[in-house]
């Protein structure tokens, strides 16, 4: 069974914007995939759209079940951290996730709420009014909230943007815990390194349309010509004239050369070589994500 | 349970603001019990041996069970709308339906707390005491039920505050002001009764009043048939219009 099944989604706006045509991807269980696109690519839409806050033309489902004919099965399965920070500020953070398990029908879950907090770097804000959170806090909480019911696909759409860099960490520890836990995760971020590290499949959505998915390394195959980069550290900077054309940057003595096939790295050490240059350092570099991401874009 | 989980939300966010929602309306009443009952205290109340400060009695205590049933469900509506905060619920497993009762039962509950608290307030102004209980409770509930249901619809509608205000100040008072809370609407001249009678609020308050002085001015069952069609009305127009999503989802 898949986690979830998109099949030809089409979502057009009452201002006639189509922001979907035609979608096509599943995921199975147990996958975290990346689902990235620039602003206004369709990212949210698509969220949208399986956590049923959209309507849409097409066929969703998650774990099975239809979003728009066996919703309640459905949403039970799904757990979206949306885009747009939202809280209720009536409530402080234990009965927001108090209240959110209600509505997901879960009770005596106490264990788990504390669990979260804690995991959420929360427990000291647990009995604080949710207006006193800092946005950090509040995207943290909006991140518990789409866990308290321990749902199979977790959806999240930017979880941690303004979230600094440990807590960042910490958070993306946990999801990778509850993946291999054996949930499955779809994750939109414009933090490509957190994709290039977490997931083990991308999807690329571009003004609606799904434009390449696949595993980060087939992603490249499938580029072809991307150019992977070979970085050289020499004694003194000493380099040689012939290989000139190929430096791309230079940094003290290190140098950074483009390379248009890995067969080219022997013919590059054997010209450095047959001229006395000695080499203190190499590294070879591979495509990044970001590099994938804008060739497919066509950008 | 959902329903619960919606409706205990509700309960906590009115009674946490017991200030706005429970003494604001009883100095309200208060306000106008003790100043037209007093000004007002020779007008012939056209109910043999009940005095007017009597009369006014029931007429602003459901006055504040409708006014307050219809800002529970209307201001959490765009309130979370405003927020955003109504995304969870629209993400969470809850049926339309479900999650539209579990919000009408939330602006019932409020409306008659706080109908109780003026009342208790306000009692012991005149010679009153509860003769029909089916009377009150029914008027009481449905009438919540029925501005309850225009709340709901309203936050729904509503993008804006200030569309809420004008829909509350443009359809809701007027209904309310028209319905016979301060007077008896037989005193009234033609054109005014005319357009009164066709005020649905008025048999809610006619037959709210009949449960304390035993009196009516129209058919205590006839108006119990109206006001129940009028709150089915009413609820299924809410119901419908959450279902279809209409300014909530895109």
């Amino acid at each position: 069974m898949y986690a979830l099944e998109i099949n030809h989604v089409t979502k057009t706006y009452s201002n006639n914007f189509k922001a979907l045509d035609d979608v096509n991807f599943t995921l199975k269980e147990g996958d975290f995939v990346g689902l990235l696109g620039v602003n206004g690519a369709g990212k949210t839409s698509l969220i949208s759209s399986v956590a049923g806050i959209n309507s849409f033309h097409g066929e969703i489902k998650v774990m099975g079940h239809d979003v728009l004919s066996d919703v309640v099965n459905a949403k039970r399965n799904i757990g979206v951290v949306p885009q747009e920070i939202a809280f209720d500020p009536f409530l402080t953070v234990m009965q927001t996730l108090k209240f959110q398990s209600g509505i997901y029908g879960v009770n005596d879950n106490q264990k788990w709420l504390d669990e979260l907090l804690e995991r959420m770097h929360l427990q000291d804000k647990a009995h604080a009014n949710t207006r006193s959170l800092s946005g950090g806090m509040k995207r943290r909480l909006m991140v518990a909230q789409a866990l308290v019911h321990k749902p199979s696909l977790i959806i999240l759409d930017e979880p941690t943007v303004g979230v600094d860099v440990e807590i960042r960490k910490n958070i993306w520890d946990f999801i990778s815990e509850l993946h291999q836990q054996g949930h499955t995760i779809l994750l939109t971020t414009h933090y490509l390194e957190e994709v290039e590290k977490l997931c083990n499949r991308i999807i690329m959505i571009d003004k609606g349309k799904i434009i390449a998915q696949s595993s980060k390394d087939e992603l490249i195959n499938q580029a072809g010509d991307l150019p992977s980069t070979l970085e050289l550290t020499t004694v003194n900077g000493r380099f040689v004239a012939v290989l000139s054309d190929l430096i791309i940057g230079r940094d003290g003595n290190k140098y950074i050369l483009r390379l248009s096939g890995h067969e080219q790295i022997a013919t590059i050490l054997n010209a450095l070589v047959s001229n006395n240059v000695i080499i203190e350092n190499i590294n070879i570099n591979k495509p990044k994500l970001e590099d994938i991401f804008l060739h497919y874009l066509g950008r | 349970m959902p329903f619960f989980a919606i409706i205990k939300k509700e309960v906590y966010r009115f009674s946490s603001i017991w200030v706005q929602t429970m003494v604001g309306p009883l100095s309200t009443a208060l306000l106008y019990q003790l100043i037209f009952a007093h000004q007002l205290a020779s007008v012939n109340t056209g109910i043999p041996g009940v005095d007017y400060a009597t009369f006014l009695i029931p007429g602003l205590v459901i006055m504040q069970v409708l006014l307050n049933a219809f800002g529970n469900g209307s201001s959490s509506l765009i309130q979370s709308k405003y927020t955003g905060n109504i995304i969870f619920v629209l993400m969470a497993p809850v049926s339309p339906m479900s999650m539209y009762l579990a919000y009408l039962c939330a602006s019932i509950l409020r409306g008659v707390a706080v109908g109780l608290v003026v009342y208790l307030g306000i009692m012991w102004f005149g010679q009153i005491m509860v003769v029909h209980l089916w009377a009150v409770l029914y008027y009481a509930i449905l009438g919540a039920a029925i501005t309850g249901g225009l709340g709901l619809i309203a936050g729904i509608l509503c993008e804006k505050f200030d569309q809420l205000g004008g829909f509350q100040s443009f359809v809701m008072v007027p209904l309310i002001y028209l319905s016979g809370i301060f007077f008896n609407i037989q005193h009234f001249s033609p054109i005014w009764k005319t357009l009164a009678m066709l005020d649905p609020f008025l048999y809610i308050v006619d037959g709210f009043r009949y449960g304390f002085v035993g009196q009516a001015n129209f058919g205590v069952i006839h108006g119990a048939g109206f006001v129940l069609c009028f709150a089915l009305a009413v609820n299924i127009v809410g119901i419908v219009l959450l279902k279809r999503g209409v300014k909530i989802k895109h």
